[in-house]
């Protein structure tokens, strides 16, 4: 069997959220089929400006075609596009003009897929809201999977995507509330598919005392990891995290470890580390009391599940449906909606010992049951072997 | 604080039982109202109206004593009014701060849940107006369909009329 995946952006130094689970799957899959990944030449998410210049080549053992994105994103129009189409009634010919907008646009990876659509048995589109995924579907819609990895965000809402969810062969959720949320929007529930997310590659060793030691953090701390960012609720973690040490005396402290587009507060109990890598990012969660997830928009959260695989527990934004979803299928974390559910949970997984280690050994059980590599493999082989099945029927 | 426990069972955490009694305890919190609201308000001084210099106070005191009946009677009432008045404004100062922290903390509740009503409000517009497209899309498609089927049913009498014809040909 050979299948492809096709990728808005595909490299070892992309560490975005459908990008990196993209590369895992496919690195994965690679045991069990013929393994292509067809992908544009960007490298980076806002201009999509082109950036690797060899056409094919190898990473990790598997062969990489790469497309000319014709057109760059301007983002200050893109903005104003989507906003104005969030806003106003529209025709459909507007949202394919954002779409187009949105990029990436490399038709020539289209025409490819047209072309050589016999050649592939499946092809597996990740990220919904790209214009690969949108034209990729509609060019070999009886062979496309879509990995959606979509979030509660309003583009979802908007009419080519309703289509979209419909048209695929099948469709590979991340959660139960990402699978509930398309079949909302678009009625698609006759569309196959199945819930199944993604690993993660945790290291053979790590440590949280040299994290502790590295950046002298002798006490409590709970640990922020990702990009920090108003849309990822960090706002409100800081106001939270600050009135609660006013109130409360803790000498806890909130580590931040990502890349930053806001103003952190000055704080003497707010560290910020900068990016880690993926070996100190592990360190950084081993030395953890709690991981602390603000978002309010997820479709998965591998953070989270990295969290469960050490065996941490983890404190959520119960707005993100995904999150409070997760933490009580797991039993691994708490969640808050206000400030006294933020005061009153922290402060309950800070006094315990026993529920730290409660709530992180369950939330191991679960990263094992559902998120563990063979797992997810199996989904991916069991779905692959039904479309097989009715297709010779 | 007289706080309720959280009962855990550790060996069985259930995260949703956890968060039921958390989600109790902030209620019972909330209803419990006021608070400790007295230690907000600006304590108020004690008042000696009959504090003085020593040995001037004792001879003031002395010349002012033939009057004295008459000083009570003018100064007392307004002491006693004066102190009334105080306690009263202390009052009220005490009220209005528990007022505001009363308000201040509905307002940031009512701001959280207007932010998410708005959020639900943007997807059902978006929601009702794909529902409209999608219906008048219907609505034309259905039209296209009975203008193919009137066609297809003259082309089927057609093909009736001219099957009888051939027939009528080859039977001759």
């Amino acid at each position: 069997m050979k299948i492809a995946f096709v990728v808005q952006r595909y490299g070892l130094e992309i560490n975005g959220g459908a990008e990196l689970h993209c590369r895992w799957v496919a690195e994965h899959m690679k045991k069990h089929a013929e393994v292509e990944v067809l992908t544009t030449r960007a490298a980076d998410y806002i201009s999509w400006k082109n950036h690797y210049t060899r056409d094919v080549e190898a990473i990790n053992g598997i062969r990489v075609r790469r497309f000319p994105v014709s057109r760059t994103r301007n983002p200050e129009r893109f903005g104003r596009l989507q906003d104005w189409l969030l806003r106003h009634e529209h025709r459909e010919a507007d949202e394919l003009r954002w779409l187009d907008e949105e990029g990436p646009m490399a038709p020539g990876l289209i025409q490819f897929l047209k072309d050589s659509e016999k050649a592939y048995d499946y092809f597996f589109f990740f990220s919904y809201r790209y214009y690969h995924s949108y034209w990729g579907v509609k060019a070999v819609p009886r062979r496309s999977i879509l990995v959606p990895t979509a979030e509660r965000d309003p583009v979802v809402g908007l009419r080519i995507f309703q289509d979209l969810f419909r048209t695929p062969r099948a469709i590979i959720y991340n959660s139960v509330e990402e699978r509930k949320m398309i079949n909302d929007v678009s009625r698609n529930e006759h569309v196959p598919g199945d819930v199944v997310g993604v690993g993660t590659e945790v290291p053979g060793r790590y440590s949280g005392e040299a994290f502790r030691r590295k950046h002298s953090l002798p006490g409590p701390y709970i640990l922020y990891l990702g990009r920090i960012d108003e849309n990822k609720g960090c706002h409100k973690l800081f106001e939270y995290f600050v009135r609660f040490k006013r109130e409360s005396g803790s000498e806890v402290k909130l580590v931040l470890a990502g890349s930053t587009v806001m103003q952190i507060p000055s704080h003497p109990d707010i560290v910020y580390l900068g990016f880690l890598g993926d070996e100190e990012k592990f360190d950084a969660l081993d030395g953890a009391e709690i991981l602390v997830m603000p978002s309010f928009y997820e479709s998965l959260s591998m953070v989270t599940l990295e969290a469960w695989a050490l065996g941490r527990p983890v404190l959520a934004n119960a707005l993100c449906d995904v999150l409070k979803g997760q933490c009580l299928r797991a039993n691994g974390g708490l969640y808050y909606e206000t400030y006294p559910e933020f005061r009153e949970t922290l402060s309950l997984l800070l006094s315990s010992p026993e529920l730290r280690r409660g709530l992180g050994d369950n939330g191991r059980r679960y990263f094992q049951a559902n998120y563990a590599w063979d797992v997810i493999e199996n989904k991916y082989l069991a779905l692959l072997d039904r479309l097989e099945k009715e297709k010779g029927a | 604080m007289g706080q309720e426990k959280i009962e855990i069972d550790y060996d069985r955490v259930d995260v949703a039982r956890i968060m039921d009694q958390i989600k109790e305890r902030i209620a019972a919190e909330a209803g419990a109202e006021p608070r400790s609201s007295g230690s907000e308000a600006a304590p108020i001084p004690e008042l000696d109206f009959t504090a003085g210099q020593g040995r001037m106070r004792r001879v003031l005191l002395k010349l002012m004593s033939p009057f004295r009946p008459l000083v009570k009677l003018l100064i007392l009432p307004v002491d006693e009014e004066h102190r009334r008045t105080v306690l009263i404004l202390d009052h009220t100062n005490r009220r209005l701060d528990r007022l505001i922290a009363e308000v201040e903390r509905d307002r940031r509740v009512t701001i959280e849940r207007l932010d998410r009503l708005r959020e639900y409000v943007k997807l059902l517009h978006h929601l009702c107006h794909n529902l409209v497209i999608e219906m008048s899309k219907l609505k034309i498609e259905e039209e296209a369909l009975k203008t193919k089927t009137r066609i297809m049913e003259k082309d089927f009498e057609f093909l009736g009329k001219r099957e009888k014809a051939l027939e009528k040909e080859l039977l001759k």
